[in-house]
């Protein structure tokens, strides 16, 4: 196989993958907004990978290939789940959790739920960029779409986040100077 | 009349993002330099891209393995609360990412001016030790051909951790490089600066060092000045 030549044994790249687990995570839970169906989507990911480590050619590449197997999971997922709902559409949006219980806290729960209000395609390129840190050509390959299609997603994403939280969070921030 | 800015709302995504080459993110930086508009919407950007960030910092997975368990809301919420506090409000000035990266692929010495400014945005010693290795080089061999040159290393964000004294594991290093150039200088962002005690540091810098209200305010006006910027 050939990722037994580039990282020495497939226990090796077991290594390298499950290492990921954890941004996987993140950017799984940022993506769904729901903690059980992240594990489950990195699961996946993560079996998906070992299952096809011949694939990767490059294995500088291989975060944004895991992404893009975790794009395609979340996909499938919404295909088996919900069937008639386009990808681009808002999710339904989940109840308070129950971290909304300081300042901090509260400024971090209103931000993931204004990300959580995007529409999935611009909530995924957001959170690949700003979490991830991808360039937006990777952002491209890992979601299969042209750059353009990546920077007008990030612009409308950023603008609607700009709209509903700078207020707030300027309001958070002078809160919390106010206590020090 | 407009107050919009001149320059796109992609543009100033990209700018924010690091995917601006080298000459278009010099004449952002010089439109910002003019533009109080734009600077302060680029600043809300950066500020929502570590909101963005921040939110999700504390996340992780409640699996280890390969073998399935399922884990509930109540479990990721209450890992939430591990990122809380983190400081991540005031994140408004230059930290990551944009910029011209040209340190690592020309080379100091490949360009040209005689005032230089480095900026670093990062203390890990691969972008760290090759910058300073760089500045040494350059103002050696600016010493040795009687060329009358200025450097000035700008730190904002991690990179600010390089100018800490007690904590600087470069302490040493810069200021045997500051006592052997004089044409050398040091300049914190005080932006990160007021972040860092806010979070409750106490913050002490290296002697000589100096102090810019942002990090972002030192380069425009270097650059405004016909200053060479390069990011480390």
């Amino acid at each position: 196989m050939r990722m037994r030549g580039i990282f020495g044994s497939t226990a090796r790249f077991r290594g390298q993958v499950e290492a990921q687990r954890a941004p996987l995570y993140r950017l799984a839970y940022s993506w769904c907004h729901d903690a059980g169906l992240a594990d489950d989507l990195v699961q996946e990911t993560l079996l998906r990978a070992l299952d096809r480590a011949g694939q990767l050619n490059d294995p500088q590449r291989l975060r944004s290939w895991l992404c893009a197997i975790l794009a395609n999971c979340l996909r499938d997922h919404f295909r088996r789940a919900r069937p008639l709902e386009p990808l681009d559409e808002e999710m339904a949006a989940h109840g308070d959790g129950p971290e909304a219980a300081s300042a901090s806290a509260q400024l971090a729960h209103r931000v993931r739920t204004e990300i959580e209000r995007l529409p999935l395609g611009q909530r995924q390129v957001v959170t690949l960029v700003d979490l991830e840190g991808f360039s937006y050509a990777e952002v491209g390959e890992i979601l299969e779409m042209p750059v353009g299609t990546v920077m007008s997603r990030l612009c409308r994403a950023r603008a609607a986040l700009r709209a509903r939280l700078m207020d707030f969070a300027a309001g958070e921030n002078s809160k919390v100077r106010s206590i020090r | 009349m407009s107050r919009e800015p001149e320059v796109s709302r992609e543009m100033q995504n990209a700018f924010v993002d690091g995917q601006l080459d080298a000459a278009d993110w010099t004449a952002m930086v010089e439109r910002m330099g003019a533009n109080e508009v734009l600077r302060r919407g680029v600043c809300e950007l950066r500020t929502l891209k570590d909101m963005v960030k921040g939110a999700y910092a504390g996340a992780q997975p409640a699996r280890s393995g390969l073998a399935p368990t399922r884990w509930g809301w109540a479990r990721a919420a209450a890992l939430a609360l591990l990122f809380a506090g983190a400081g991540w409000l005031a994140h408004a000035g230059l930290e990551t990412g944009a910029g011209a990266s040209l340190l690592a692929r020309a080379g100091l010495r490949g360009t040209s001016g005689d005032r230089i400014l480095v900026h670093v945005a990062s203390s890990r010693p691969d972008v760290v030790d090759p910058a300073l290795q760089e500045v040494e080089d350059y103002l050696h061999d600016a010493r040795a051909a009687g060329r009358p040159v200025k450097v000035e290393i700008v730190a904002n964000s991690a990179g600010l951790n390089i100018l800490r004294a007690g904590s600087s594991s470069y302490a040493k290093r810069l200021e045997q490089l500051l006592s052997a150039y004089p044409n050398l200088t040091y300049v914190a962002c005080n932006q990160t600066l007021d972040r860092l005690r806010e979070k409750g540091a106490v913050v002490a810098l290296l002697p000589g060092v100096k102090v810019a209200p942002t990090a972002l305010d030192e380069i425009v006006k270097r650059l405004q000045e016909g200053w060479v910027y390069i990011r480390a």
